[in-house]
């Protein structure tokens, strides 16, 4: 049956509407193009509530705005969730084309080195000298400073103190066996003396640089000197037994959340005394509408191993591309990420800490991110994330082995085993 | 008579060209959105990749990415749970398609609200469905926790993801609750399209509700069972979204299937060769599929041309 659209149209018709359109599309192509409007900067950076610029985040909204008018710019942000942002720079970096000037990294500068360029030369010197000079170590590659970390982002330990009091304990753990023995006392009615997101395995947050952490407190690395795997000994053991020792007082839901705020979630509904997290957290945790533990939460450094505490760098940096048209811009652009009075509203307004020595001192920051003590403190001490090209393959190979240890599949030995014989495949890989 | 013969001639030639005239742009389209990316990755599979600053650069490794999937025990524990999972989806979801198609077949069964609200999971963005099962599941504060709970079946909050094989299971009860409302429909119109005198002569034979469903319904639906199954076959092995948000194939890749290893490989560890070679099996065994697929299209075709006998 034939409906009623009128019948006037004729294919004919159809074909000279396409022909003109695409007339009109390449004459539109063959016309000058002025070059007038402001210079575009495209940025790559997670969503809020990560670490995120102004734009992204609310915060230096106005300056924001200024920065762009003054040097006649417009910035465009692409902000996807943070579990995305590899996926896309690796399509991007793999097309070979331009599409972004500045992006977002964490541990993947060295991944990606032969993409980004040397700038941190061209940023003003007393900004650079108001950096700490091991905030460069996961950005440098071949020698080259390739990215800024612009969040002092180190996992320290958090904990509710009300939990604490109750059981009558004044102080946190300060060691292992303190952790454990901590954990097991405030395992009862339903609440959990530990959590953390034990289920994805990969990456800087993932269950391998977790037990990073564990790793250093026992005074091993990832890597000796010769670039091979080094943690297939005694002391890698150690840390990955004092992992699953702290278990059974660990949430079991634990192995299933693959993200921080899964496990965020658990500790500030009260569920959970003590975790792991980055210094964000102060500031949720203390918001009466994500929260039901505001003024509970408490900060110190992560418990001691026999070596001592000891953290990993979440890593946070801005980088800019090899392609970018438009590289001194993007410096400027980055400069104005770092500027002071930026740096502090990044604090005050987002909860993600300033990296520049001058404002983590200054004591407005201070008292609105009382865990920046603990967080500066925490940094006295070894916190090498050990990126490497290769990082993602190796913490996935790294990472499974661990779940497999706290799940009881293996012990900590056939794990630590196991993850050595793949990362040593990976680094041959790597030549 | 020969003038006739050349004068037909001509225009079927005309008339054959024009066809190949028009028929180009949809053949042009077919070459660059399904032929290229075909051909590309079957080449990437031959090479060692690498990223460098002008884009990614290739070295020939011939069918070594091949050699090393076959050998590698995570692709073939990858493999086998790809094919147990499609087979328990396809059995489910085409059995509770069929139930659900039936009832909706029943005079009470035919309001166009159930329809409407059966539509709902499908409707449903893939990533949107993952976030609710992810909520449903959760360990501590989850709806299903809250239940089994609730009704005694369990005196403490089971850990659903957190087990290996129990996690697997749950991904297959979340992506058949989205499967199923299409197959219902797919099987409602089947339903639909059974004479109705064949139930009458049924019932005229005194045949029971069984004998009915088994001697009328079931072979009147072959062929809508046969696509069904055949294209849910497809759709699950190529699984990826509730894996990536439920479980990043965890706990200890015990959730992890071709197409997520096939995505682990290619994007996060940047094994792009080796990537795309797991991605070409994934190929490899839905062409087969859909080879099923056009198969089971045959005879229905044969029988409207009149060649059944």
């Amino acid at each position: 049956m034939r409906n009623n659209i009128p019948s006037n149209l004729t294919r004919r018709d159809f074909l000279k509407l396409g022909a003109v359109g695409a007339g009109a599309a390449l004459l539109a192509r063959c016309a000058p193009q002025v070059a007038s409007g402001p210079a575009t900067l495209n940025v790559l950076v997670p969503a809020a509530p990560d670490p995120a610029p102004p734009g992204v985040a609310v915060f230096s909204e106005e300056a924001f705005a200024k920065w762009q008018a003054d040097n006649n710019a417009k910035v465009v942000y692409e902000a996807p969730p943070w579990p995305q942002l590899h996926d896309k720079m690796a399509t991007n970096f793999a097309s070979g084309q331009y599409v972004h000037d500045v992006i977002y990294m964490s541990g993947w500068v060295p991944e990606f080195a032969s993409n980004l360029i040397p700038f941190v030369d061209d940023l003003p010197k007393e900004l650079v000298d108001d950096l700490p000079a091991s905030s460069f170590s996961t950005v440098t590659w071949d020698g080259k400073r390739l990215g800024v970390i612009f969040t002092l982002s180190l996992l320290t330990l958090f904990y509710n103190k009300a939990h604490l009091e109750e059981a009558g304990i004044s102080a946190p753990p300060k060691t292992w066996d303190e952790l454990i023995g901590v954990a097991k006392e405030m395992t009862k009615d339903g609440r959990y003396g530990w959590v953390l997101n034990y289920g994805a395995p990969e990456g800087i947050g993932g269950v391998a640089s977790y037990w990073m952490c564990f790793l250093q407190q026992a005074g091993g690395k990832l890597y000796g000197a010769d670039g091979q795997p080094s943690f297939n000994n005694e002391v890698g053991v150690s840390s990955l037994q004092a992992m699953i020792d702290l278990m059974p007082y660990t949430d079991p839901g634990a192995i299933s959340y693959v993200g921080i705020n899964d496990a965020t979630n658990v500790f500030t509904a009260g569920n959970a005394t003590m975790m792991m997290n980055w210094p964000f957290m102060w500031k949720p945790a203390n918001d009466p509408a994500s929260s039901k533990i505001v003024g509970q939460v408490a900060t110190d450094i992560l418990p001691a191993g026999p070596a001592g505490s000891a953290s990993i760098d979440g890593t946070d940096a801005y980088t800019i591309t090899k392609l970018s048209p438009n590289p001194d811009l993007a410096t400027k652009l980055v400069e104005f990420y770092m500027d002071k009075e930026v740096q502090k509203r990044q604090v005050l307004d987002t909860g993600w800490l300033p990296i520049r020595l001058s404002v983590l001192g200054d004591p407005e920051v201070q008292a609105a991110a009382p865990n920046a003590a603990s967080v500066l403190e925490q940094a006295n001490f070894p916190y090498d994330s050990f990126v490497t090209p290769d990082y993602n393959a190796v913490t996935t190979a790294i990472g499974v082995e661990i779940q497999k240890a706290l799940q009881g599949q293996k012990t900590a030995a056939e794990a630590l085993q196991d993850a050595n014989d793949q990362v040593t495949e990976i680094v041959k890989q790597r030549g | 008579m020969i003038r006739a013969w050349n004068n037909e001639n001509r225009f079927h030639r005309r008339r054959f060209r024009l066809g190949v005239f028009f028929m180009l742009p949809a053949v042009l389209i077919l070459l660059v959105v399904l032929a290229y990316p075909i051909l590309a990755s079957l080449i990437l599979s031959l090479q060692d990749i690498f990223i460098a600053s002008d884009g990614i650069h290739g070295r020939f490794l011939g069918f070594d990415n091949y050699t090393r999937l076959l050998g590698n025990e995570l692709f073939q524990q990858a493999l086998l749970r790809s094919m147990y999972f499609t087979l328990v989806e396809v059995v489910c979801v085409v059995s509770l398609g069929l139930l659900v198609a039936l009832l909706l077949n029943t005079p009470s069964g035919r309001h166009a609200f159930y329809r409407v609200v059966l539509l709902v999971p499908w409707a449903l963005a893939p990533v949107a469905n993952a976030v609710l099962w992810k909520w449903i599941y959760n360990a501590n504060y989850g709806v299903l926790n809250m239940i089994v709970v609730g009704l005694g079946l369990s005196e403490e909050n089971v850990v659903w993801l957190g087990r290996p094989w129990l996690a697997l299971n749950m991904i297959l009860v979340a992506d058949i609750w989205k499967a199923v409302p299409f197959i219902a429909l797919l099987l409602l119109a089947g339903l639909q399209n059974i004479p109705t005198y064949l139930y009458r002569a049924a019932r005229l034979d005194g045949a029971n509700t069984w004998q009915t469903f088994v001697h009328v319904t079931l072979p009147g639906l072959k062929t809508p069972l046969v696509i069904s199954s055949v294209l849910q076959s497809i759709w699950a092995l190529k699984v990826f979204d509730l894996i990536y948000v439920l479980t990043k194939g965890s706990p200890a890749d015990s959730t992890v299937l071709l197409n997520y290893l096939a995505w682990r490989e290619t994007f996060s560890n940047l094994n792009i060769g080796y990537g795309a070679a797991i991605a070409d099996v994934l190929f490899l065994l839905m062409f087969l599929l859909a080879l099923a697929y056009i198969r089971a299209l045959r005879p229905r075709r044969a029988l409207l041309n009149g060649n059944n006998p």
